[in-house]
């Protein structure tokens, strides 16, 4: 029966997938994948003559479906960090061919065997300035209602973030953020759960802070900086802003392993890295990037704010992924 | 409705071993079967053979609390859709049918609406800066904005909405088979209007109200957009659930009991149902 199955599947898979000329590059919708796709696609395609069709949103549950049903459509896809050190652990991933992608300029946080750096981001602190009286400055005034009343809002999936800021907020050091305080941290969480509305996606997080329906929030600044270029009336913090990174990886099994190496080594590229950066607010993880960027769009950037700023921790979090997981989503639903 | 009659046919096909049924159960049996025993399958070896995905699933205060969760909404939606279908289908029912047939069309058009837009639509209908809190903050009936989103309100009206034709249409069926004889019968004998609606037309109209409530309530259990859109996490449904667990967590195994755990107790429900009312009746009432 799983037999028969898998082989319909299978069928209809292989008639979706692309040809030898072609590859599949995955990521995550909205305005971040149409960065993508005119920093990296467009000009790969135009020097390669390998035409990259774009897929999305990235799924974790297809990507594990693909590489377990041996029928792999995508050759590239954009992830979280934390994810793709658990996947490779658990063989989803191909390694990377750093004979085609050259290695020497890549920032080494966000490299590994498995994955390149896709770009990297901080989670800042954002408010609609109509509905928020004052300045907030830390984590710690998005817990304060008495001082800033409204709705707050937070990302909704267990991911590396809403608990350090609870765990900030609580007064923990940064320095001592690891391992994480589970128990203290929900415990803070607890104390503003009615006041928290949560987003799944980027979209949805400009949507609320641009609206009001949220007063403050956790966002990636990519979206704040998004909100800003289109004129919102937006405030940002970048006090404790908390950075995270996407890479690209190789799912097990690629069909166009090749053109995806090829592929890795334009979207990694000083050149490539400085045009996506210009374009979406994220920071390159190519280190002789910033040199090809304008002056005025390096200053927005998550590195011009080191001070105060706190570096998420991948390896942690790709360890405890689960166990995070199961006691946030039964806290969520409490 | 035709995927209705088509099972009725299958079914009734069975026994007499008639070739026309075949591609019907081909169709069933690939589709519906197969993904069926590959789930129970999965439910079970995954990641490794034994019972130890259903241990957690109802070891789990979480998966516990939002299976009552999930039931509890799929109850309020049903009721509170019969309610306000009952109306509508005896207006549609007594209606003179070139009228009847416009407002059919009304509702059946909403039917065609992508669903996403639908519930989108109500998220800016609902929402603390949305049309109606600023409507009724506007004419001073409120101060602070009603929380009507992100809520069991939220998910109760969006669902309603979306289940209402599946309920009218069956209750429609059975209110125009109702003989209104029996109505001016009891008004002559002397029944008031609420004794007349209590005592035939209700009874009379069981069956569509359980064809249509069971409908309603069976869906409702499996629905993923719009509580996923309009309601909060800590009434969040199974169907998110289950997603959760498949995408995030990578644990297939677990969201495959889940998923096998809803099929069963909605088969069960089934059951229950046609031995209440019975089979023909049900399906009379369709």
């Amino acid at each position: 029966m799983k037999l028969i199955l898998a082989g319909v599947l299978a069928g209809l898979l292989a008639a979706t997938a692309a040809k030898a000329d072609e590859m599949v590059f995955t990521s995550w919708g909205g305005t971040t994948q149409e960065a993508q796709t005119k920093s990296w696609a467009e000009p790969f395609a135009a020097s390669s003559g390998i035409k990259v069709l774009q897929d999305g949103p990235t799924d974790y549950g297809k990507l594990k479906a693909m590489v377990d049903a041996k029928n792999v459509t995508w050759d590239v896809v954009d992830v979280e960090m934390d994810f793709a050190i658990k996947a490779a652990k658990d063989g989803l991933l191909e390694p990377i061919d750093f004979a085609a992608v050259p290695k020497a300029d890549l920032d080494p946080r966000f490299s590994n065997e498995h994955a390149v750096g896709s770009f990297y981001y901080s989670f800042v602190l954002a408010w609609n300035k109509g509905a928020v009286s004052g300045e907030p400055t830390s984590w710690a005034d998005m817990f304060d209602t008495k001082k800033f009343p409204g709705k707050r809002t937070f990302y909704k999936w267990s991911a590396p973030g809403v608990i350090e800021i609870a765990l900030l907020a609580d007064g923990v050091p940064a320095d001592k953020l690891y391992p994480l305080d589970l128990d203290r941290a929900f415990k803070k969480l607890d104390t503003i759960k009615s006041d928290i509305v949560w987003w799944g996606g980027g979209a949805e997080s400009q949507q609320l802070i641009a609206s009001g329906e949220a007063a403050f929030g956790q966002l990636w600044n990519g979206r704040v900086f998004a909100l800003e270029k289109d004129g919102a009336d937006v405030g940002v913090s970048w006090n404790q802003n908390l950075t995270a990174a996407d890479v690209l990886v190789v799912p097990k099994g690629a069909k166009n392993k090749d053109s995806a190496m090829k592929f890795l080594a334009t979207a990694t590229s000083p050149s490539g890295q400085a045009k996506f950066a210009e374009a979406s607010g994220y920071a390159p993880i190519n280190t002789k990037a910033k040199a090809e960027m304008a002056a005025d769009v390096v200053k927005g950037l998550p590195d011009a704010h080191v001070d105060g700023q706190i570096n998420l921790d991948m390896n942690y979090w790709a360890e405890h992924r689960d166990e995070i997981a199961t006691r946030w989503y039964a806290w969520q639903t409490k | 409705m035709q995927g209705n009659s088509l099972r009725r046919r299958s079914i009734a096909g069975l026994p007499a071993g008639s070739g026309g049924a075949l591609p019907a159960l081909t169709l069933v049996g690939l589709f519906f079967i197969v993904p069926v025993v590959a789930l129970l399958l999965r439910s079970v070896t995954d990641p490794e053979p034994g019972l130890q995905n259903y241990a957690a699933l109802f070891g789990s205060g979480t998966y516990v609390r939002v299976f009552l969760n999930t039931f509890l909404v799929a109850a309020v939606v049903t009721v509170v859709t019969i309610i306000v279908a009952f109306p509508v289908a005896w207006m549609l029912a007594i209606m003179p049918p070139a009228l009847g047939s416009i407002v059919f069309g009304i509702i059946i058009l909403s039917m065609w609406t992508n669903l996403l837009t639908r519930t989108y639509a109500w998220m800016v209908l609902l929402q603390r800066t949305g049309v109606i809190n600023r409507a009724l903050m506007g004419l001073g009936i409120i101060h602070e904005p009603l929380p009507l989103i992100n809520n069991l309100t939220g998910v109760t009206i969006g669902m309603v909405y979306i289940m209402l034709p599946f309920m009218i249409l069956p209750l429609v069926g059975t209110l125009r088979a109702i003989d209104a004889m029996t109505l001016r019968a009891a008004a002559l004998c002397g029944a008031s209007p609420l004794q007349a609606f209590r005592r035939i037309l209700l009874p009379l109209s069981l069956p569509g109200i359980a064809a249509g409530g069971l409908m309603v309530f069976v869906m409702s259990l499996g629905y993923f957009v719009t509580p996923a859109l309009l309601g909060g996490t800590s009434n969040m449904m199974l169907a998110e659930m289950i997603a959760q667990t498949v995408q995030s967590l990578l644990n297939w195994g677990l969201g495959s009991a889940a998923a096998f755990v809803l099929l069963v107790v909605t088969m069960a429900l089934y059951a229950i149902q046609l031995r209440m009312v019975g089979a023909r009746r049900l399906g009379g009432g369709l």
